[in-house]
Parts: structure tokens; C-alpha cells; sequence
């Protein structure tokens, strides 16, 4: 059933988009420049772009490279991080690593991964896999470090093997900080998608973004702008979605995550 | 935990970093890789250590530093008071809250093209993309931490007759000072990632633009020397305010 509050609270969201874009359309009006189009303007230029054949084409391997990208790093980081918050061991091996990977920005490595291993799917699958690893190891890390330890004592007491109680105690248990981790790796892939497309300028959503620019299509470029953010603000509410069924028992502590960029 | 403990620990940290530059030497060692492609360590290393006592390259340093430190300052000072309003007052969250959640997710780097169409190539619209990206974290650490203040201090400030305007500044904001740290600090990384990508992707000047000239030019090793020196600054600038923060600290309890 669904509470008078989250109708309202889904509404308020579609409010704040329509609220958005009202001050957008205003500001366009007031500044009245042929390179900042109205609203209204970007919203007619959507269908175009959708409609456009190669477009389309462009944009749903950009979301094709993001999912096998995340889907990636998903299956090597939740592992290690859950190792890594039961062993200080694995944890004291990998974690000065980690800091010293956490600050270099995993776009800019394109044009270097580029030059190794050429210009095709590899190298944008890459990018965003070492995007999205980050987050979800440290979430995965927090989420296994916090299990009582007590249900693993029961665990092993009633013969788990360390396998099985990875798998049967600790992963459950973590799976709501899991699940955090994922939602901003979520939006990191497509932020590392559209960030390593707009610097490799060679396909893709980022590309279609600034080849527009570069024609002076500047309807274009914000039609492109809406989609990508549609695109990002729908994908985080699937996902918000799926997590609330998965894991209904736990409370979320924050209802947005702090790390998205 | 006694320092024979805390050594092996430290070294078994320093192990996967000293094997990585191992594996990477031995990759150029035994000619796996063309040495155009991947240069070894000891000459990147080196060309480093020389670009940074070059006039020219500091110069682009301080261009990226200037365009994140005025973000990052934007960001801070945006995300503590609209973090702060939004904890205090009913009505400014009933407002700010739709909107951080239609935005936050909202992939803040496509907003780059209508950026530079608005407020120009120069430093204006970095600026603005890194305010805009680091802005979030630390708006909502800074309204968690408000929101979490232990409702007795407020109701004792009170008590004591503190008008309500005050309450807010030295009772709520202090509290709040280890979750706004915390924000800070991520949006302090994700700015130095930020002005970086914008720079790369168009800039005349940085270190990003650096990159850029490098790759257009085949040079590897200059490709790799701007990447570390903006992830050095980014650990440089993690550890500068980890120091703050355990200043500021030193009273709480758990830091």
C-alpha cells in the first residue's frame, strides 16, 4: 500500500523538475540568447535525437559498455570488500592502495588506456569498471566490518565453514551498506561514461553532447543534457527501488547517499 | 596495538604498491610493452621531479589549484548554509529537499557544454562545474550532522535563555562540525578530479590541458606526469584537512 507521504513525496520530486525547468525557461526568456534555448526549445529537440537512428544507436552502446562495465565491477569489488572487512589482514594489504588510487581521476585515464588498448569497447569498459570499483569496495569493506560478531560465532559454533559463513552471515547482513555502494557506483558509471566519451570524443552520448556544440546546434546540446540527466536521476530511482524490496527489513540511514560526484 | 604489530601491518601495505611499480618495470624489463607506450617508472618518476621545479609547469598548478579552491569555496560555503537552513527551518526543507534529490543524481558533468555556452571557456564555467559537483556531499553531510544534534543540548541552550538565532550557531553548528568535515572532504577529492576532467576536456592552460597536448603528441611519459601530480595534490590536500579536522576535533570524543 502506499502512504499518503510517499505520494507526496514522489510528487514533490516531479514538482521540483517542473519548478526546474519553469526557472530555466524564464531565465532563457530574460537572457534571450540564441546560445541558451528555452526549455521548451530543448524539450522539442528530444524526440529528433530519439528518433535519429545513429543517435539511438550511439547512445544505447554507451549504456550497453556502462552496464557490462558496472556489472564488472561489481562481481570483483563486493567479494574483495566483504574479505576485506573480516580479514585485517586483506584490509591492511589493500587499503593504502586504495588511498592512493581514491584521488586519480579514472576518466582522465582514457587517453593512457587508449594508447594501450586502442579506441574500441575495452578500453570505455574499463574506465568506468575502475570508476565504480572504489565505492563499492568501501561500502562492501564498512557493510562486513559492522556484522555482529556474535551471529558468527553462532555461525561457525553450529559447523559454517568460513565460506559459508561469508556467504550466509556477512553478505546478508551487509547487503543494505552493499546496496549504498551500489547505488553510487550506479551513478558514477554513467558519470565516468559520459566524462571518458566527452574526453575520447569518438562515440557515444558525451560525443553527440559536444559535436553539437561544435555544430552551434545549441537545442541539441540541451535536449542532450536532459537526456543524460533523465537518464542518471531515472536510473538512481530504479535502483532506490529495487534496494527498498531487497532489503525492506533495514532502514536506510540517509535517504541520498553523500559520495555521488 | 604495539609497534611490532603496526610495522608488519604498514609493510604489508606498502607490498601491493611496491609490487605494481614492480610488475610495471618488469613489463618494460622483459619488452612486453614498447617503451613509448609504457615508460618505466624510474623515467616517469624523474621527469616529474623535474617538470615540478619548472616555472611553466607550476605555473599550470596554480591555474588548477586557483580554479579548484574557488569552487571548492563556493561549494563549502553554499553546502554549510543551505545544509545548515535546511536542518533549522521546516519550510527551507520542505523546499531544498525535492530539488537536492532531483539533482544529486544528476550527472553533474553534462551540465560542462551548457556551461561553457552560458559563462565562456574560461575560468568561470570550471569554476561553477566544481562548485556544482562538490556542492551535494557536503550540503548533505552538513544537513545530517545538523539534523542529528542531540535535542537536549538545544533544549538546555534554551533553557538558559538562549534566543533560537544563536542556538543555531553555537550549539547546532559545532555539533555538526565532524559530518561537515566529513562532506568536505569528499568534495575535496571530487574537485580535484573535477577541475582536472573540465581542464581536459577543453582548456588552453592546467594540468588537464597538459595531458591533453601530451596525448595529442604520443608522449607517455608526459601523459603520465600531470595524472600523478593531480593525485598527488588530491592526497596532499586529504592529508592537510585530515590535520584540520583533528585540530578542530581535539575535544570530541570519537574522531
Amino acid at each position: 500500500m502506499i502512504s499518503a507521504r510517499a505520494i507526496l513525496s514522489r510528487s514533490a520530486s516531479l514538482l521540483a523538475c517542473l519548478g526546474l525547468l519553469g526557472i530555466w525557461q524564464i531565465g532563457a526568456l530574460i537572457l534571450n540568447t540564441e546560445s541558451f534555448p528555452t526549455a521548451l526549445e530543448a524539450l522539442r529537440a528530444i524526440p529528433s535525437i530519439l528518433g535519429d537512428k545513429e543517435a539511438l544507436i550511439n547512445i544505447l552502446a554507451s549504456l550497453r559498455r556502462m552496464a557490462v562495465g558496472f556489472a564488472l565491477a561489481l562481481v570483483v569489488s563486493i567479494p574483495l570488500g566483504l574479505m576485506m572487512g573480516r580479514s585485517r589482514a586483506i584490509a591492511s594489504f589493500f587499503n593504502p592502495l586504495l588511498m592512493i588510487i581514491y584521488p586519480v581521476p579514472k576518466a582522465a585515464l582514457m587517453p593512457i588506456i587508449m594508447l594501450w588498448l586502442g579506441v574500441g569497447d575495452i578500453a570505455k569498459t574499463l574506465v568506468i569498471f575502475l570508476g565504480v570499483s572504489l565505492p563499492v569496495i568501501y561500502h562492501s569493506f564498512q557493510g562486513a566490518r559492522a556484522v555482529e560478531e556474535k551471529m558468527l560465532w553462532s555461525g561457525a559454533a553450529m559447523g559454517l565453514s568460513a565460506l559459508q559463513r561469508m556467504i550466509r552471515i556477512v553478505l546478508p547482513a551487509a547487503l543494505p551498506e552493499i546496496l549504498t555502494g551500489c547505488r553510487t557506483g550506479l551513478v558514477l558509471a554513467l558519470i565516468t561514461m559520459i566524462t571518458s566519451e566527452m574526453i575520447a570524443r569518438q562515440s557515444g552520448a558525451g560525443n553527440i553532447l559536444f559535436n553539437a556544440l561544435d555544430m552551434g546546434q545549441y537545442d541539441t546540446v540541451f535536449a542532450m543534457i536532459i537526456i543524460v540527466g533523465a537518464m542518471g536521476i531515472g536510473l538512481d530511482a530504479a535502483f532506490e527501488n529495487l534496494r527498498g524490496r531487497l532489503v525492506r527489513w533495514s532502514e536506510p540511514r540517509f535517504d541520498i547517499p553523500l559520495s555521488f560526484s | 596495538m604495539n609497534a611490532r604489530a603496526l610495522t608488519s601491518q604498514v609493510l604489508l601495505g606498502i607490498a601491493p604498491i611496491a609490487l605494481l611499480i614492480g610488475l610495471w618495470q618488469a613489463i618494460d624489463s622483459l619488452g612486453y610493452a614498447p617503451l613509448s607506450l609504457l615508460p618505466p617508472p624510474g623515467l616517469v618518476f624523474a621527469r616529474l621531479v623535474q617538470q615540478l621545479f619548472t616555472g611553466a609547469f607550476q605555473q599550470e598548478i596554480g591555474v588548477t589549484l586557483l580554479r579548484l579552491f574557488a569552487g571548492f569555496s563556493i561549494a563549502v560555503i553554499l553546502g554549510v548554509g543551505i545544509g545548515l537552513a535546511a536542518a533549522a527551518s521546516p519550510s527551507v526543507n520542505a523546499l531544498v529537499r525535492p530539488i537536492v534529490r532531483v539533482l544529486a543524481p544528476l550527472p553533474k558533468v553534462a551540465l560542462y557544454p551548457a556551461l561553457l555556452l552560458l559563462l565562456g571557456f574560461g575560468h568561470a564555467s570550471k569554476v561553477t562545474l566544481v562548485a556544482a559537483d562538490a556542492l551535494f556531499p557536503i550540503l548533505l553531510s552538513t544537513y545530517y550532522g545538523a539534523s542529528m544534534v542531540e535535542q537536549k543540548l538545544v533544549w538546555s541552550a534554551m533553557a538558559a535563555g538562549t534566543p533560537p538565532r544563536q542556538v543555531l550557531f553555537k550549539v547546532v553548528l559545532p555539533a555538526a562540525v565532524p559530518s561537515i568535515l566529513t562532506g568536505c572532504r569528499i568534495g575535496l577529492v571530487i574537485s580535484c578530479i573535477v577541475v582536472f576532467l573540465a581542464e581536459m576536456i577543453t582548456s588552453s592552460d592546467g594540468l588537464g590541458h597538459l595531458l591533453v597536448t601530451a596525448a595529442r603528441t604520443f608522449q607517455a611519459v608526459d601523459m603520465f606526469v600531470p595524472l600523478i601530480t593531480i593525485s598527488l595534490l588530491g592526497l596532499i590536500l586529504n592529508a592537510l584537512l585530515q590535520a584540520v579536522r583533528s585540530y578542530l576535533l581535539r575535544g570530541f570524543p570519537e574522531v
